[in-house]
């Protein structure tokens, strides 16, 4: 077990950009005796540092699993385009930021898949820390290729090369599948069967242990597993109440892209929108009480002197105790020179109250909504109602209460939406900058910002095609005329890029050929507009014999078996089809709190629910 | 706010994996590490008020420094040997306390008061002193020693002090004497690469900062 040539890395180093992405040594790093302990894990998040390392997820796995004395937890990044040239040139096999130990020398690699975008570059650090890339090439010798993160709701594209998944929240069964690695490893166990007995586990995914049965056309006919014991469906995990979080976070040295103490004060949503992956699959709704939440800014902010914290949740005006605590946070930390952001905010005056309570604490910068979708009828369709009056009220208070920058958040390609509906995003962009000048003059700033909508795995839109890109092409054109001269900012979505999101969010196990082509043909960061991996993506399709429209613009019928129905996520096929039917009758499902829909969570998980108020389950 | 602040001067060594992080980015490093000790920090007034806080001279990417300099301020006066005990704590592995100073806030700044910097350059090992000796004699003999610096032609002879070789064969080390002020800053490494080195295969260490006579 030996580092690799720090001395070689050093010479390297002067050479490349921002060269403290790559070397730690950050406050708060854990650095421990590689002779003196029994599982070393490397944590990969397959992007440069800057953007990776103030991931939460990484930094909850980096807390919990360097919390236990006989694992050590380091850190891997992609390297940037200059230092993965010199590391290839030179020979020097991808390494750790702790002990620059070869990734080859880990036993566990636990790579992180939040978005699709990043599979090339997992590929990539995988070949760059000389690994082979497909999980039937590699032997015990190889470390276990773990991967978790919200992607891997679908593992499927990324089956040929992942040994096992973590399906859902990783805290809890992270170390139940360390543990049982280390006794197979300590018994020598083959390879194979450490898989069986790790596919044992609730919430882990051993794709190596299924089969899938193709129909003519190219559809699945069936998932079954390939031997005696694997389970023929894998739930996902959840922890019943949110678990310590971790306040000792990395301090980076280098700016990156949040640069402040996350804290996560709520996991899921109660809302119910029908396009939300995230709204799905994090259910059910957990917070962390007031009391935790002052704790855990007292003793990160102590822990790393950050002069900015972000309270994170999915929907923050949903926290029951959300004005107790921005009023609990002003009253104890005003003091003390921080800025407080509370993003992902509700479209309501409540929302604009919220932030008044955090005074002169809240970041400069504007305020930011949601609606997603502007007319009533599209509004209706996704389960994202809002109240004209109620918007304008909204935004009314924003400009009255001192912003002068107001972002709106809408999505194009939605089911069912016609060129009206887009027509409405700009005609809505046009009342708020009216408003806001009426307010306060000239200096108001509206920015609109559009996503391409793709119908996501587990979501009651997830039969759907996606837009072709004509389609979005001439809605964005009617974006782009309809702001035209107006004063309002727009931003987009280029739809190539979409598209490759589609095809790696909804596809099946056959596209790891593609991805894999592509990538030798050059596609690696896709995730970053900038550089077109198109034609290396399409060219990968063409290789290997398979149609990308079949991913991307096939309606799928309701009874076909789709390629992540092995994976559970608590809520039902049955309920998906319900908000599908809802849906397209234009009617509503009112927030789940009030009412609940049986979408299944509690039959799944209604035996760990906690009996404590304090720490509220957002089911009824 | 109180009226006057109190001045508090760090000597300290930069060196290992933080000689790879930048000068604004030490800078933030040093604004984080403050706030963790829980010192009464003085602040900047104004609009958005922040940490005040002077680094003496921006350390080149790569290079070890063993007696950099920094002030912060503070609103109260404190015994030093709790203000260094409480840095110490804060300080990552890498930043070194060397010395910690209280200084009058009549002296003038260190940016303004900064006149020259000298420098340990151990060269590569395969390098002949003698050989060097020469080269080095007949670059020091011209008039001026033209260096382009992006669209700047700056006078390298100019910004040269004092430089010398010494060390043992084998062990050959340079020592080099550089003007450091806002307006003219010598950099070791262009001397190097004039002298046909690789600066990333030498080990440069700026070793002492030269002030003013206060």
């Amino acid at each position: 077990m030996k580092t690799i040539n720090l001395h070689q890395l050093e010479k390297i180093l002067y050479h490349v950009e921002k060269p403290g992405r790559y070397v730690g040594g950050e406050h708060n790093q854990v650095l421990k005796d590689w002779e003196s302990i029994q599982t070393c894990v490397c944590l990969v998040f397959p992007d440069i540092y800057d953007i990776g390392q103030p991931n939460l997820g990484l930094a909850i796995l980096y807390d919990i699993l360097n919390k236990q004395p006989d694992i050590l937890a380091e850190r891997s990044f992609a390297p940037w385009h200059d230092l993965e040239a010199r590391l290839r040139q030179d020979h020097i096999p991808l390494f750790s930021l702790e002990s620059k130990h070869p990734l080859s020398d880990f036993d566990v690699i636990g790579i992180s898949l939040p978005y699709e975008s990043l599979y090339t570059n997992a590929l990539n650090v995988l070949d760059l820390a000389g690994i082979p890339l497909l999980a039937t090439q590699r032997t015990e010798a190889h470390p276990l290729i773990i991967a978790g993160g919200q992607a891997c709701f679908n593992p499927e594209p990324m089956a040929d090369f992942i040994d096992a998944f973590v399906i859902g929240e990783a805290e809890e069964v992270a170390l139940e599948l360390l543990g049982s690695f280390e006794e197979c490893k300590r018994s020598k166990v083959s390879k194979q069967e450490t898989l069986l007995k790790l596919s044992q586990i609730p919430g882990v995914y051993v794709p190596s242990l299924y089969d899938i049965i193709y129909a003519q056309g190219g559809s699945i006919t069936r998932i079954i597993p390939a031997m005696q014991d694997v389970p023929p469906f894998v739930i996902k995990r959840i922890v019943p109440i949110l678990p310590p979080h971790p306040t000792h976070l990395i301090v980076p040295n280098i700016e990156t892209v949040h640069d402040r103490l996350s804290i996560e004060i709520m996991r899921g949503c109660t809302r119910g929108c029908r396009f939300c992956h995230a709204g799905i699959v994090n259910r059910p709704v957990r917070q962390r009480p007031v009391s935790e939440i002052l704790q855990i800014i007292e003793d990160g902010l102590a822990s790393t002197g950050y002069e900015e914290i972000g309270l994170l949740s999915l929907s923050s005006s949903d926290h029951t105790q959300i004005l107790e605590l921005t009023r609990a946070v002003y009253e104890k930390f005003h003091d003390r020179r921080i800025f407080v952001s509370l993003p992902s905010l509700r479209i309501a005056s409540f929302s604009v109250e919220l932030m008044d309570e955090l005074r002169d604490l809240r970041p400069g910068g504007g305020f930011t909504l949601a609606p997603e979708a502007a007319s009533p009828r599209m509004q209706a369709i996704i389960n994202k109602p809002l109240d004209n009056t109620v918007i304008e009220e909204t935004v009314r208070m924003i400009f009255e209460h001192g912003w002068l920058s107001l972002k709106l958040y809408y999505m194009i390609g939605l089911p069912g939406e016609t060129l009206e509906d887009v027509q409405a995003i700009v005609d809505a962009g046009k009342r708020v900058l009216a408003i806001g000048r009426q307010i306060r003059g000239n200096r108001v700033r509206v920015h609109l910002s559009v996503g391409n909508f793709i119908p996501k795995p587990h979501t009651p839109f997830q039969w759907y095609p996606l837009n072709s890109m004509d389609e979005l092409q001439t809605k964005l054109d009617l974006l782009k005329t309809g702001v035209y001269r107006t004063g309002i900012k727009l931003s987009y979505n280029i739809p190539e890029t979409t598209l490759l999101e589609a095809w790696l969010s909804r596809g099946d196990r056959r596209l790891g050929r593609v991805i894999h082509r592509a990538w030798q043909l050059g596609a690696k960061f896709d995730a970053w507009g900038e550089n077109d991996n198109m034609p290396f993506w399409r060219q990968a399709f063409t290789d290997c014999g398979l149609d990308p429209d079949f991913y991307a613009y096939r309606q799928r019928a309701v009874e076909e078996t789709l390629p992540w129905d092995h994976i559970h996520t608590g809520v039902t096929k049955k309920h998906l089809l319900r908000e599908l039917e809802f849906s397209q009758a234009g009617k509503t499902s009112p927030d789940c709190r009030q009412q609940c829909y049986a979408c299944g969570i509690l039959n799944t998980f209604g035996d760990k629910r906690p009996v404590s108020p304090l720490v509220y389950w957002g089911c009824p | 706010m109180n009226a006057e602040p109190i001045r508090v001067r760090v000597t300290y060594a930069k060196h290992g994996n933080l000689r790879f992080i930048g000068h604004l980015d030490l800078q933030r490093l040093f604004e984080r590490a403050l706030r963790r000790t829980n010192l009464p920090l003085r602040y900047t007034q104004g609009f958005s008020p922040h940490l005040r806080l002077n680094l003496a001279s921006a350390l080149p990417l790569g290079f070890i420094g063993i007696a950099e300099q920094m002030d912060f301020w503070l609103d109260e006066q404190l015994p030093l040997e709790e203000i260094s005990a409480r840095l110490w704590a804060a300080l990552p592995a890498e930043l070194i306390l060397k010395d910690l100073r209280f200084v009058s806030n009549q002296s003038p700044s260190l940016q303004a008061s900064l006149l020259s910097s000298d420098y340990e350059v151990i060269l590569p090992m395969e390098i002949d002193p003698s050989d060097l000796q020469g080269k080095l004699a007949a670059l020091l003999a011209r008039d001026t020693i033209p260096v382009q610096r992006r669209k700047k032609s700056v006078d390298l002879k100019s910004l040269i002090l004092d430089c010398g070789i010494s060390g043992i064969p084998a062990k050959p080390v340079m020592t080099i004497s550089m003007k450091s002020t806002p307006l003219e800053n010598g950099r070791p490494d262009e001397l190097l690469t004039l002298l046909s080195m690789d600066p990333a295969d030498c080990v440069i260490t700026r070793t002492k900062l030269n002030f003013l006579e206060e």
